[in-house]
């Protein structure tokens, strides 16, 4: 008897290419061939993607916009437009979704999907990704690069390899080989800090990382630098999630350069979280009944206290004053105290669902207004439009 | 004190005046009855000597007369158990050791000084109303459930009376919904005054009030802070809710774009098929009004789902006015109301999804409800 051996793990890791310029081209072909940055024009604007073309030049995205054209001052600037691309995004992870049931978004433009199993032969999980890759370019007319491998961090390396609009299937067993000659800098999740004390310890390639001493890892970065080192060999056993099972919770924080004493100042960064959380509901049209708020004193010492509603909230507004009345709440509690960290957080997510009531013409008021400013940062970015902060008002 | 009574009307009666007695106080008399016998009849009282008291008066054979309390629990589950015989109650008046006995049992309850007991005042006002009891039982039962349960807002934990000549309004409201019955008065009513009634007294009310032979009389005291629902065997007395009761005319649409007319039976059934699936989604049921085209009867679909459950769609026949509507709303909240409605048909009248729904019983224009939808993602 002679038992099966067991079918090999296999996740790929599919990065739309200079995804924003590749939209934007198929609005504009005159675009094609050219070096485009797409961002605003503005003095502190950056850049969102650059075309090859622009690289090029050593344009890329999160560079300041006048120093992308400095570099490259023919470069041809298009505004971004977010509508689009999230139309696209949505079409490219439809394929993803038909290609395999476990499929994670990480991203507009980024997905990882589990193809362990997937088609009869040895080489069914590369067919299906070549098959949705044709799918993406023949129904979308975008290029996307796929990585295969046996583990997420390796597959997202792999795609890297693989631009532009290419494959790259790291053989079954073989991600350990095809991480070890490469840099250090190529392992997501290794910060330029970490790099540097590698580099000072004479580490040059993810080879060498692997075989480091772990006792010495420890030492030196904590638990963190085991991780390091084992997702350097190709060991990381995080599964991919699947979409369907969505976020149990969203939040945000936010540590200061300085310690914050000033309370409307601390209710302001409050009402910065309400709103992108708020965003975040209603872009995956979800309520949440806890608001959570997350305070840490200079001394490290770090509070949380919660509030459940048996209305769940949504608007920035109902987000926003129940943070500041946490606060509130903490600083009775605990006397007021600098604030080094300072968080917001919505939990026990439910549907988008709320009764109303006959006084509600408030909440109705607040929700098209939510909407209406979502769908202006959508189209015209985050910075385009912030709420009036009178002093007086606001804090009622 | 010693006094023989029908172990039946002992307990029903016991049974009545104990849903005044409140779960929890500071007054511990108020866990007890008073049992007073004289003339031939015991009369039983119970209140929380806050909003309510019930008395209720039962037949007996009076030896001696004389007044008691005991403890309302206590009493009701023994009575309650006894088999259907002759009790007697003898009360040792020093001891205040009430013994009760009933064909071989036998047991002694311990009694409390009467003159203790929070008396329930006298309610006396000019203008009392006569209503019969099915017709206020029926109006009771279209507009208590309506009242809210939480006292944020107190004065909508009521049931509004506007009392007219001819008739009188009842109207109850929680915040999210309202409902409004028009009680005629054949005989009329002396005065036109509005009172706030605790609902919580009329559901009690309406539990008694099927037993009543003869009509309900409804006073109000001068100084419109009770008022007293007497059936003749028993007695409501409420303390009125003071303050302004919303003005609910301005809740009710004048105007819909949509008129949705169905069976209520249907409507009901399709609205708890669906409720099963919309259990763990916040109650929402999903209801699709589509006209239909020459010939063909519109439609209305009634849908729910549950998150990573499944989903419950039902298509009844509609008579439908209007364009096609979407609207959602709780399920208890449909249900609740569809309880009430006694004609065959309801309408339901909408504007928007997220505009009041109005429901009205087809061919009865005394009931009206409002019920505000759920702002849900279609």
């Amino acid at each position: 008897m002679t038992i099966p051996s067991p079918i090999p793990r296999r996740i790929a890791h599919f990065d739309l290419d200079t995804f924003f310029v590749a939209v934007e081209r198929l609005k504009d072909p005159t675009l094609v061939g050219q070096p485009v940055l797409v961002g605003g024009r503005g003095p502190r604007s950056v850049v969102a993607t650059a075309s090859y073309e622009a690289r090029v030049f050593g344009c890329h995205s999160a560079q300041p916009m006048t120093q992308a054209l400095r570099l490259c001052p023919q470069a041809i600037v298009v505004p971004p437009d977010f509508a689009s691309y999230r139309t696209a995004s949505e079409g490219f992870h439809a394929v993803l979704r038909e290609a395999s049931p476990l499929v994670e978004s990480v991203g507009l433009d980024e997905a990882y999907a589990d193809l362990t199993g997937i088609g009869v032969a040895a080489d069914g999980p590369r067919e299906a990704a070549e098959a949705a890759r044709r799918r993406v370019r023949g129904e979308l007319g975008l290029a996307v690069s796929v990585g295969i491998a046996g583990s997420r961090t390796v597959a997202k390396v792999a795609s890297d390899r693989a631009k532009p609009d290419g494959v790259l299937d790291v053989p079954v067993g073989g991600d350990a080989v095809f991480l070890a000659p490469l840099p250090l800098r190529d392992l997501p999740f290794l910060g330029p800090r970490a790099e540097e004390r590698l580099r000072a310890a004479g580490v040059r390639t993810l080879g060498q990382l692997a075989q480091l001493d772990e006792r010495w890892l420890l030492a030196t970065f904590g638990s963190h630098g085991l991780g390091l080192a084992r997702r350097a060999r190709g060991i990381d056993p995080e599964p991919v999630h699947s979409d369907a099972r969505a976020a149990v919770s969203v939040s945000r924080e936010v540590t200061f350069g300085e310690d914050v004493t000033d309370l409307d100042r601390l209710r302001q960064v409050l009402r910065a979280h309400a709103e992108e959380i708020g965003a975040d509901l209603r872009a995956s049209e979800r309520r949440a009944r806890t608001v959570t708020l997350k305070a840490r004193w200079p001394d490290f010492t770090t509070f949380t206290r919660g509030a459940t509603f048996g209305q769940p909230l949504q608007t920035t507004e109902q987000l926003s004053s129940a943070g500041a009345s946490l606060l509130d709440q903490l600083f009775v509690q605990e006397g007021r105290h600098p604030v080094r960290l300072i968080g917001l957080g919505a939990t026990n997510l439910v549907e988008d669902a709320v009764q109303l009531g006959f006084e509600d013409g408030r909440l109705l008021h607040d929700q098209q207004l939510d909407r209406a400013i979502d769908e202006i940062r959508d189209r015209f970015g985050n910075d385009a439009l912030w709420r009036g902060l009178a002093p007086r008002r606001r804090w009622r | 004190m010693r006094v023989a009574c029908q172990q039946d009307q002992l307990h029903r009666g016991l049974s009545a005046v104990s849903r005044a007695v409140p779960a929890r106080s500071v007054l511990p008399i108020t866990q007890h009855v008073l049992v007073e016998a004289d003339e031939g009849r015991i009369k039983l009282s119970a209140t929380d000597a806050e909003t309510i008291a019930i008395t209720y008066t039962i037949p007996a054979t009076v030896a001696q007369s004389g007044a008691i309390t005991m403890p309302s629990r206590l009493l009701s589950d023994f009575v309650a158990t006894l088999p259907r015989d002759e009790i007697e109650m003898n009360l040792a008046e020093r001891s205040r050791q009430v013994s009760l006995s009933c064909a071989r049992n036998a047991a002694s309850i311990g009694g409390m000084d009467p003159d203790e007991f929070p008396p329930i005042p006298p309610v006396e006002g000019s203008g009392a109303i006569a209503i019969e009891a099915d017709r206020l039982r029926q109006a009771l039962d279209h507009v208590v459930f309506a009242a809210a349960t939480d006292d944020s807002r107190p004065v909508l934990t009521g049931v509004h009376f506007a009392i007219g000549a001819a008739s009188i309004r009842l109207a109850a409201a929680d915040g999210f919904r309202l409902a409004v019955y028009e009680l005629e008065l054949p005989a009329g009513a002396p005065q036109e005054r509005e009172v706030i009634v605790p609902a919580r007294a009329l559901g009690e009310l309406a539990r008694l009030l099927p037993e009543a032979e003869q009509p309900v009389t409804m006073t109000v005291n001068a100084a419109q802070t009770q008022v007293l629902f007497d059936l003749g065997h028993a007695t409501l007395v409420a303390n009125l809710i003071q303050g302004t009761f919303p003005n609910y005319q301005q809740l009710i649409p004048a105007s819909s774009a949509t008129r949705t007319e169905v069976s209520v039976g249907e409507f009901r059934q399709e609205t708890r098929l669906a409720s099963v699936f919309a259990r763990d989604g916040s109650g929402i049921v999903r209801l699709t009004a589509t006209p239909g085209d020459a010939g063909s009867p519109g439609r209305l679909l009634v849908t729910a789902r549950a998150e990573e459950v499944g989903n419950n769609e039902g298509e009844i026949d509609a008579i439908i006015a209007g364009e096609e509507a979407k609207i959602a709303f709780n399920s208890r909240y449909l249900i609740e109301v569809l309880n009430v409605i006694t004609t065959d048909r309801v309408a339901i009248e909408t504007s928007s999804p997220s505009a009041p729904g109005v429901l009205r019983p087809v061919g009865d224009d005394r009931y009206v409800h409002v019920v505000m939808p759920m702002f849900v993602q279609w």
